[in-house]
């Protein structure tokens, strides 16, 4: 049957010469590295500068960029046809989810030798450089065995975004307890202000993190990333449960009907506008909102989330790099991989607001950015990763379970021990997938 | 006369085996093929695959969210029909059987919508619905106060929201086809009932119904077909299947399944129960509408 | 008499509104397209401040819809041609002749309806990779006609059932009078009965003019190469934009791009729709 298929498309293929699209091969003895990457808040131009940048240096290498804001869609289907690019730049975490399917499919190469690789015009190795405890999570490491899989890049702190303007004016003081932000959300509501919004649902994943690591600790946070036993069960989960139910109730109503991908520039425009006081967001939500017209006096403020105890946790966002197993040029890959930590590449993403993770990234931030970066210099702590790495399971997900639902938690649809009770559910097949 | 047979038969092999030759490679063999990769555990990337017969059938069973989304489209298949039908036949009517002025315009304007694609609508909508800044709000707020309905936001009213977008779509299309047929409908037959006092509204149940009950059941079946798809275009650009999942339809779930949970093999067995359960539903229409005599 | 009068009134304004509903956002899109950028962060239904072409070379040769929209121009040509050709003679064999597997034909054309391009463009894609392996090239996927043969293969189900709708409604005394002067069947068709189902064929060419242009799902599959992109698909590309800074003016002016031609074509065929729409027959 298939011959006859094939029989019958050549006959058809032969009328299609035509338009044919051969490949260009290149007659050069220059190696091609293939490299995807997803054109993100910060742009692609920091990318083309990047290949220019490594082509100066490696004059036999020719790198092919593919940079699209669609970039799952792109190269899922290259990957499908076994055209595998060499490295990629795609982080968990994302709608289309195609990272986290090669994960899981077990389709990611080893890139622990690249830590112990010196980065190319330096002396200096990887590891050495990078800020500690970025290749010790479930992010960069997510089957817990110790090796590293993923490259962590752009590290950006999260937290609540304000206007720290109208705070000034008002004489405000930015909350540093939880009980000091109810008390702050019944009087701003006094002046018909709200005290919560949030862009979607998928923003929860940095705030309720954190807000594990004030409830319980990081290891607390990591028996909960491993899906351990009960964990949701326990004092700590009760605590964060019982923050988000009553900050269901202070949030700003029409949040919930813009929380999608196409609406959720105006929930950000509520704190821009002053109608809104807090939202959980990253640094690049800055040049996000650049063009938008905001209330007089307007000015970014950032804060870790406020503390259960006395703790106060950010949740540390970055993106990720990795280097396909079928990748052709694996070894071009990995010193192209060791290169973005140079200093010479963190000065090209710096332009652009992206800031890498390495020990002297100050040196390249500038401005505005630089106030976010220093939240951990006032004393909050960094928490990183997210959840370890399972089989997929059949119409399972626990990123859909814990924060999707919040949308529904606010709208009152569901109560918060449905939520917990669904979490519980999931947490546990899942664990029994774990890789 | 039996070379002249000959002839004919060789002039209809002729003449159907490019369409089936296509049918065959672009729409049997990967329907079946769906159906085989449906018995076997994949994410859709790697090479291995495991075969695990009928299980994903029975995951789907007990699966609340797909009959969650099932009911959605069900939902819509029924609502948006109901209420494109009775909106488009009066338009039709409308148009072919009174003496209106700018008839064509009207004809015109009613199928824009039609030829406009999904993530145009998408986008309208999007601006109609806006909580505080929308159309639809505004209207209402000049006739009352109160806080803004949030069309999109509300897990009850965000599936109706979805349904008006799919009525407006496909009011303009069904209306031109029974135009079509009612035009169709001999004069004389008016001329006869209005002599004997039959008001517009009565030759409408008692000539123009009956006579293009044919094409009316024809388009039932496309209702059913397009209404699964289009939900899928529209909700996938409208809502994204939020506020958590309330307006998922079966294949927008069938596309989270396959694409965004690396559950490949599980999507396409969703996919294969909404081609059987697609199929049923026209084939049951059909049945209860057919002529009894 | 003025009970009739009211009740005109009544059918006017219905008329009127639903009009209204209909031109209402397709003028705001095309407002929306000529607006600033900054003009999206206010209320949606503001008139534009002024009149920002930039929005349109911006997409046309920045965003690539102009060699995105010859893409397409070329893909739905090319699907029309290969449709009709395949469907005219399957449809017209199927409504004119009486033979034996005429029954299982229309049952599996019909079956086609129900086929939803959104689960088979997988397999299809793995089988044109497969079939790249096969013959050693690379010549089945990022093809322009490739993808113009898949586009008609999953219209012939729809349109193989409307023409087929049409051909029956004529009279046989056509064809009779045509084999008595001793045309060929061939003949027959091309010359006799094709000219006559001339409306039937117009509409089958917009409906699916309409679906090859707007068609997304299977060309982002099979068009991986940036160059062989279509248009919906060049656009999806500028509506991705979460966590990115958004150009909203260069959006929509790339939605009027794909809507323009859509709305042309349908202005000069439409006087034609009502008549080629023949579906289910009529009881006299």
């Amino acid at each position: 049957m298939k011959r006859l298929i094939a029989l019958a498309l050549a006959v058809f293929s032969t009328v299609a010469l035509v338009s044919c699209t051969r490949k260009t091969t290149d007659n050069d003895s220059k190696t091609t590295l293939k490299v995807a990457v997803l054109e993100s808040a910060y742009g692609k131009d920091m990318w083309e500068d990047i290949e220019n940048a490594y082509e100066k240096m490696n004059t036999g290498v020719d790198i092919e960029l593919t940079a699209e804001k669609n970039l799952e869609d792109v190269i899922g289907s290259r990957i499908k046809a076994g055209d595998w690019p060499d490295y990629v730049h795609l982080a968990t975490g994302r709608e289309a989810g195609l990272t986290e399917t090669l994960i899981k499919e077990e389709a990611l190469e080893d890139i622990s030798d690249v830590l112990t690789m010196k980065i190319p015009g330096e002396d200096v190795t990887v590891q050495k450089k990078l800020i500690e405890g970025f290749t010790d999570t479930l992010a960069t490491a997510p089957y817990g065995n110790g090796k590293t899989y993923l490259a962590p890049m752009f590290y950006s702190p999260c937290g609540l975004f304000y206007n720290a303007g109208l705070f000034k004016e008002k004489g405000w003081k930015v909350p540093e307890t939880w009980d000091e932000m109810w008390a702050l959300g019944d009087r701003a509501k006094k002046e018909g202000i709200y005290l919560f919004t949030y862009p979607t649902a998928g923003y929860f994943d940095s705030f309720i993190f954190a807000l594990l690591a004030e409830a319980g600790g990081s290891e607390f946070f990591n028996k909960c990333m491993n899906y351990e036993k009960d964990i949701w069960d326990t004092d700590e989960a009760e605590h964060v449960f019982e923050i988000m139910e009553k900050l269901a109730s202070y949030v700003e109503p029409t949040t919930v009907a813009n929380a999608t991908g196409d609406n959720f520039l105006k929930n950000q425009q509520l704190i821009l506008d002053n109608k809104a006081l807090f939202m959980p967001n990253g640094t690049w939500v800055v040049s996000e909102m650049a063009d938008a017209p905001r209330a007089e006096g307007f000015e970014w403020g950032f804060s870790a989330l406020p503390a259960i105890d006395d703790e106060r946790y950010s949740f540390t966002f970055f993106e990720q790099g990795w280097i396909p197993k079928e990748a052709d040029n694996k070894d071009e890959a990995k010193k192209f991989l060791a290169f973005l930590y140079s200093d010479e590449a963190a000065r090209i993403f710096a332009r652009s607001g992206a800031v890498q993770p390495i020990t002297n990234s100050s040196d390249f931030v500038k401005g505005e950015n630089a106030l976010f970066y220093s939240v951990y210099d006032d004393g909050a702590r960094a928490v990183m990763g997210g959840f370890r790495a399972t089989e997929a399971l059949e119409g399972v997900s626990i990123g859909e379970t814990l924060f999707n639902s919040i949308n529904s938690v606010i709208s009152g649809d569901k109560t918060v021990s449905e939520w917990k009770e669904d979490i519980e559910k999931v947490s546990d097949k899942l664990r029994e997938a774990l890789k | 006369m039996n070379a002249r047979k000959r002839g004919t038969a060789t002039f209809i092999l002729a003449c159907l085996s490019p369409a089936l030759i296509l049918m065959a490679v672009f729409m049997v063999y990967p329907t079946l093929s769906i159906f085989a990769i449906s018995l076997f555990r994949w994410g859709g990337y790697s090479k291995e695959r495991e075969f695990v017969g009928f299980e994903n059938y029975k995951i789907l069973i007990s699966d609340t969210r797909f009959w969650d989304s099932c009911r959605n489209s069900l939902f819509l298949i029924v609502t948006v029909t109901a209420v494109t039908l009775t909106l488009s036949l009066f338009c039709a009517y409308v148009l072919t059987g009174y003496d209106i002025k700018h008839k064509s315009f009207f004809r015109v304007v009613l199928y824009i919508p039609n030829i406009l694609s999904t993530v145009v609508i998408a986008a309208i909508f999007s601006a109609i619905y806006d909580p505080s800044r929308g159309l639809l709000n505004s209207v209402i707020g000049f006739f009352k106060d109160g806080p803004p309905i949030l069309w999109l936001g509300d897990r009850r009213l965000v599936i109706v929201s979805v349904a008006i977008a799919m009525v407006w779509q496909a009011v303009g299309y069904y209306m031109v086809m029974y135009m079509a047929s009612m035009a169709q409908v001999p004069k004389s037959l008016y001329e006869a009932a209005s002599l004997e006092g039959a008001g517009k509204a009565r030759s409408f149940f008692s000539i123009t119904l009956p006579s293009i009950r044919p094409t009316v059941r024809t388009t039932l079946t496309f209702f059913v077909i397009s209404n699964i798809n289009i939900s899928f275009l529209l909700v996938r650009a409208m809502t994204g299947g939020g506020p958590d999942g309330a307006s998922e339809v079966a294949l927008s779930y069938m596309y989270r399944q396959a694409y965004t949970n690396s559950t490949y093999g599980y999507g396409m067995a969703i996919g294969c129960a909404i081609f059987i359960m697609s199929f049923a539903l026209a084939a049951f229409v059909n049945l209860i509408t057919r002529e009894r005599n | 008499m003025t009970s009739e009068k009211l009740y005109k009134a009544f059918i006017y304004l219905i008329l009127f509104l639903f009009a209204l509903s209909v031109l209402i956002p397709v003028f705001w899109v095309i407002t929306a397209s000529i607006k600033e950028n900054s003009e999206f962060y206010a209320s949606p239904w503001t008139l534009p401040k002024g009149f920002n072409f930039e929005n349109f070379t911006s997409a046309w040769r920045e965003a690539e819809m102009g060699s995105y929209f010859l893409n397409s121009l070329t893909v739905t040509i090319l699907s029309l041609v290969i449709l009709l050709c395949t469907a005219i003679p399957c449809a017209y064999a199927l409504s004119r002749f009486h033979f034996r597997l005429r029954r299982a034909v229309r049952a599996l054309i019909m079956g086609g309806l129900f086929v939803n391009v959104s689960y088979i463009v997988v397999p299809i894609f793995l089988m044109l990779v497969g079939l790249n392996g096969i013959f050693d090239t690379t010549l089945f996927l990022n093809n322009k006609v490739v993808l113009s043969v898949v586009y008609a293969a999953t219209a012939l189900p729809f349109t193989v059932y409307l023409l087929s709708g049409y051909f029956e409604s004529l009279s046989r005394e056509y064809e009779e009078a045509a084999y008595v002067d001793g045309c060929s069947h061939f003949r027959t068709m091309v010359s006799i009965m094709v000219p006559l189902a001339r409306p039937a064929v117009i509409t089958v060419i917009l409906f699916n003019s309409l679906s090859f242009w707007n068609e997304y799902i299977i060309a982002l599959t099979l068009m991986t190469d940036d160059r062989a992109k279509t248009l919906p698909v060049g656009l999806m590309n500028l509506m991705k934009a979460q966590n990115a800074a958004a150009q909203y003016g260069r959006m929509y002016a790339g939605l009027v791009i794909v809507m323009i031609p859509t709305l042309v074509l349908y202005i000069l065929l439409q006087k034609k729709l009502t008549e080629g729409m023949s579906v289910g027959g009529i009881k006299g």
